[in-house]
């Protein structure tokens, strides 16, 4: 793997680019200020793609740009021709049939003149099944919820469908859901369903988690973010805490 | 709830590695020997290839051959894909559920048989195309298709 130091060039929408190699083309069109409308793709979590609502031009054919990985030179892509419009509109469509209230997928709508198409939005949840709940949980530390079942029936669930076992209550998966559409309250703590306490920072005294959260992350008399880093700078330069900005 | 024989589930876990590749011929073991996926025994799964509950739940929804609830002894599957379906599958389809007094997916209550949908089973010069307990049964018509219960 000797690539690292390795640059592509290219054009997104004319626009020349000069990116590491192996960056994703969303990646690289955001660099250059541009917008392509993304969903299922979020920037902490591994990519899945598939949601398709990121799809992006280059010589007739469509790519999803968050998955796109530039490794030639020499590559133009569009992200407004009438082909990828094209596709966005009929991706959207799709997707708000799932969710027919989410209000960034209706702005999306808006611009590009697509209605939800009424004959498709029955059993519509507000889930579009992008699985961010799921990788979140993941990455978290757990995978206590999962997609399950095939087609249409296909949703996010705990095991046997009831509030899932080993869920520690970290909301980690309704902070990455896009719609919104898992329910959930922060303080206090409650999701799928349960219950959850909160345990306060010995420091400062805000709630910095719930107690199993806690232990999953395996961290030894834990303080709050906020506080650790206080501490931390503290501990580094022995100043008086006050000549730090608050956090 | 259904009473599960622990040392059945147990034999089919200790008949491998506990290693997360082997979880889907274990979940086709123990739906070859239960007829459905009884919950003790997913947990057993999880606990024992250290797979979370979640995707061994989520695996064992996926496929059609795997099931929550128990299936038939006898399993009547008619197939829908495209060719037998523009050949008469769904006629098929109202004549045996209406012979059975079986919808399609359920199981009759006292679990000796069971009626199912399958998409093409590849035999499709035979269309329409029934299956009793995986023998393939071709050319049906809604009379022929009575026979065979
Ligand atoms: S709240 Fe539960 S399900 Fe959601 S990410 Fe945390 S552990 Fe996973
Ligand atoms: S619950 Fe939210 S994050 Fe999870 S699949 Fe549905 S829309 Fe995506
Ligand atoms: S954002 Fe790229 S496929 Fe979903
Ligand atoms: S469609 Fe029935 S066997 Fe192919």
């Amino acid at each position: 793997m000797n690539h690292t130091h390795r640059k592509v060039t290219g054009t997104i929408d004319g626009r020349k680019f000069e990116a590491p190699h192996g960056a994703t083309l969303l990646d690289t069109a955001k660099g250059l200020g541009l917008t392509i409308p993304t969903l299922c793709h979020h920037p902490g979590l591994p990519p899945d793609g598939n949601c398709r609502l990121c799809l992006v031009e280059s010589g007739g054919r469509l790519l999803a740009s968050c998955m796109y990985p530039l490794r030639s030179d020499g590559e133009a892509f569009l992200t407004a021709s009438p082909l990828a419009l094209e596709a966005r509109a009929f991706v959207l469509r799709l997707l708000l049939a799932r969710a027919p209230n989410d209000a960034y997928l209706l702005g999306l709508a808006g611009e590009l003149g697509v209605g939800a198409d009424p004959r498709l939005t029955d059993g519509a949840d507000g889930c579009i099944r992008c699985g961010r709940c799921v990788r979140a949980c993941r990455a978290a530390g757990s995978e206590a919820i999962a997609l399950v079942g095939r087609g249409r029936e296909r949703k996010v669930a705990g095991p046997f469908f009831e509030a899932p076992i080993d869920c520690v209550g970290c909301a980690a998966c309704a902070r990455a859901c896009p719609t919104g559409h898992i329910a959930y309250s922060e303080e206090p703590r409650s999701i799928w369903g349960r219950d959850f306490d909160l345990e306060p920072c010995p420091l400062c005294g805000r709630p910095m988690g719930t107690p199993e959260e806690l232990r999953r992350a395996g961290v030894e008399n834990p303080v709050c973010p906020a506080c650790r880093r206080r501490e931390y700078s503290k501990s580094l330069m022995g100043l008086p805490e006050a000549s730090f900005p608050a956090p | 709830m259904s009473v599960v024989d622990e040392s059945l589930v147990g034999r089919i876990l200790d008949s491998r590695p506990p290693e997360p590749r082997y979880l889907l011929p274990i979940l086709q073991e123990i739906q070859a020997a239960f007829r459905h996926l009884p919950r003790e025994a997913l947990l057993a799964v999880a606990g024992r290839l250290k797979v979370p509950a979640a995707r061994v739940f989520s695996v064992a929804g996926f496929y059609k051959a795997l099931s929550f609830t128990p299936k038939g002894e006898r399993l009547l599957t008619v197939c829908q894909g495209t060719a037998c379906h523009l050949r008469g599958a769904g006629a098929l389809v109202e004549s045996l559920e209406k012979r059975l007094g079986l919808r399609m997916g359920q199981t009759s209550g006292d679990g000796r048989l069971g009626l199912e949908s399958v998409n093409c089973l590849g035999a499709c010069a035979l269309a329409p195309v029934v299956t009793v307990d995986g023998d393939v049964h071709g050319h049906l018509t809604p009379e022929k298709a009575q026979e065979l219960v």
